[in-house]
């Protein structure tokens, strides 16, 4: 288990160290298997400071165990992952809770299933982990939850209860509660899936607003639109390996890769 | 008349010790049994199974008798009382232990994601997440058990700490009318029941209020 911390003008990069300097997030040939699947296989990604990264691709691709091996609820069988200045090199063994905490520090997460802890009101939801991570007063966390229920058009949910709340004011207050904690690293795992298409748009606005507030954000998708107009770069995902990366629209319009055409084709209809 | 009642009813004093003591200590103990029971290590799940598979297989009364006349034999004498409550309190935990492990199937995965996700370290997680979604879910199946150890409890009569049972029988013996007897033990059983039930619902209906409306 190696933890280094590279400070971000140092010149004289390790052996082995990421090849991109400039970028925020380096993954390297990362591996994530499940007895004898590959759910991600030797997968290497760059993310620019800023970049928003749409992964598509057939269900079952490895789309969202590749993202969540981003934050380690999935730890990858082997590989390097740097964020920031935090690295972990999973073939040195299972990353120490150190390194994982730092890791995690950088990034949110919103889940297909929006994952708000029933139990707590929209605001507690916001405020706890504020609290408890960042060691933040109440008044300081609850002052920061306003302003981020507020930034997802929530703050008269505030008092309200998950239940009380439909599917995509939920999914507005995770993101919510992922924003307070200062990510600079934004993991969207299908956070429109699980919703009715009118009710999806209501949060693809709130992550185009995020995008254009320069936040960085990788966004696992089937959501053809936003992937195009908003991100900067399209990833797609086949049977756990990035066949194809690159402008959305070279990949939209001109993919090179025949599964790529494929599945343009299945989910585009023409 | 009443004297004979009085002297019954002074038998749930016993009855609420050996009930509510073995349940608090089967409420606190259930918890690190858990530890166990949701190891990564499949031979400890294996050693915790086959515990709570032999203690919840030999009836209470075996068991009871094993502690008093059985360990006896072996030089360590029990009183009447601490046989009881051991006995109790050593099935009570088996079954919390039990409910407890039901009820951390029924939180969603993803409420550990999402703790995990935020950075929540162990402790807050489950102080904070796990832990009153776990006592929500488990509340209704405490109280039925708390119920059971009440009734379970008439059982300690037979090695003679002086509960309900007990004193209704030196009644009978004294003055016949089991019926009578009996009948004032079993109503004082009942009694002592309406509260846990009560609570139990007050409770459960108070915290299921907030977010089961959909």
């Amino acid at each position: 288990m190696s933890i280094s911390h590279l400070s971000p003008n140092s010149s004289a990069l390790e052996e082995g160290a990421p090849a991109m300097e400039g970028s925020f997030v380096s993954a390297v040939q990362l591996t994530k298997q499940f007895g004898e699947h590959k759910a991600v296989n030797d997968v290497s990604l760059d993310v620019a400071k800023g970049e928003v990264i749409s992964i598509i691709g057939p269900s079952g691709a490895g789309k969202s165990s590749l993202i969540r091996c981003l934050n380690l609820l999935e730890v990858p069988s082997s590989g390097r992952l740097r964020i920031g200045d935090a690295t972990v090199d999973f073939d040195t063994g299972t990353p120490s809770k150190a390194s994982v905490r730092n890791l995690r520090n950088y990034t949110g997460m919103v889940f297909q299933s929006f994952n708000l802890f029933p139990h707590f009101t929209a605001l507690k939801n916001v405020t706890l982990p504020q609290m408890r991570v960042h060691r933040r007063s109440k008044a300081e966390a609850e002052e920061r939850a306003m302003q981020e229920l507020k930034r997802v058009g929530l703050e008269s949910k505030a008092g309200a209860y998950p239940a009380q709340c439909s599917g995509g004011q939920q999914q507005r207050i995770a993101i919510a509660r992922a924003l307070a904690m200062d990510p600079q690293l934004m993991l969207f795992d299908e956070p429109t899936s699980g919703l009715d298409p009118e009710i999806g748009a209501e949060i693809l606005q709130v992550m185009r607003k995020l995008a254009s507030d320069n936040m960085t954000m990788l966004v696992v998708t089937h959501e053809m639109e936003f992937a195009r107009h908003v991100s900067n770069q399209v990833a797609v995902m086949v049977e756990g390996s990035i066949i194809e990366q690159g402008p959305p629209e070279q990949i939209m319009t001109a993919p090179n890769n025949i599964r790529t055409q494929k599945f343009l084709s299945a989910v585009l209809g023409r | 008349m009443f004297e004979i009642f009085a002297y019954i009813a002074r038998g749930a004093g016993w009855t609420i010790v050996m009930t509510f003591g073995s349940a608090a200590i089967g409420i606190v103990l259930g918890l690190p049994l858990l530890v166990l029971a949701e190891s990564k290590f499949a031979l400890i799940r294996g050693i915790y199974n086959s515990i709570v598979h032999v203690i919840r297989g030999v009836p209470t009364l075996v068991w009871l008798f094993i502690s008093f006349f059985g360990v006896g034999q072996l030089g360590i004498t029990l009183s009447p009382v601490t046989a009881s409550l051991l006995t109790l309190s050593i099935i009570a935990t088996a079954y919390m232990s039990e409910i407890y492990r039901g009820g951390m199937k029924a939180i969603p995965a993803g409420q550990w994601e999402a703790a995990g996700a935020l950075n929540l370290d162990r402790w807050s997680t489950l102080r904070f997440v796990i832990g009153p979604q776990l006592f929500r879910a488990v509340s209704p199946s405490v109280a039925t058990q708390i119920i059971g150890l009440l009734k379970d409890s008439a059982l300690v009569s037979t090695i003679g700490v002086a509960d309900l049972v007990f004193r209704a029988g030196i009644m009978t013996q004294y003055h016949a009318h089991g019926l009578y007897m009996f009948g004032i033990a079993g109503a004082v059983y009942l009694l002592l029941s309406l509260p846990i039930a009560v609570f139990s619902r007050t409770v459960h209906t108070r915290i299921t209020r907030r977010y089961a409306v959909a």
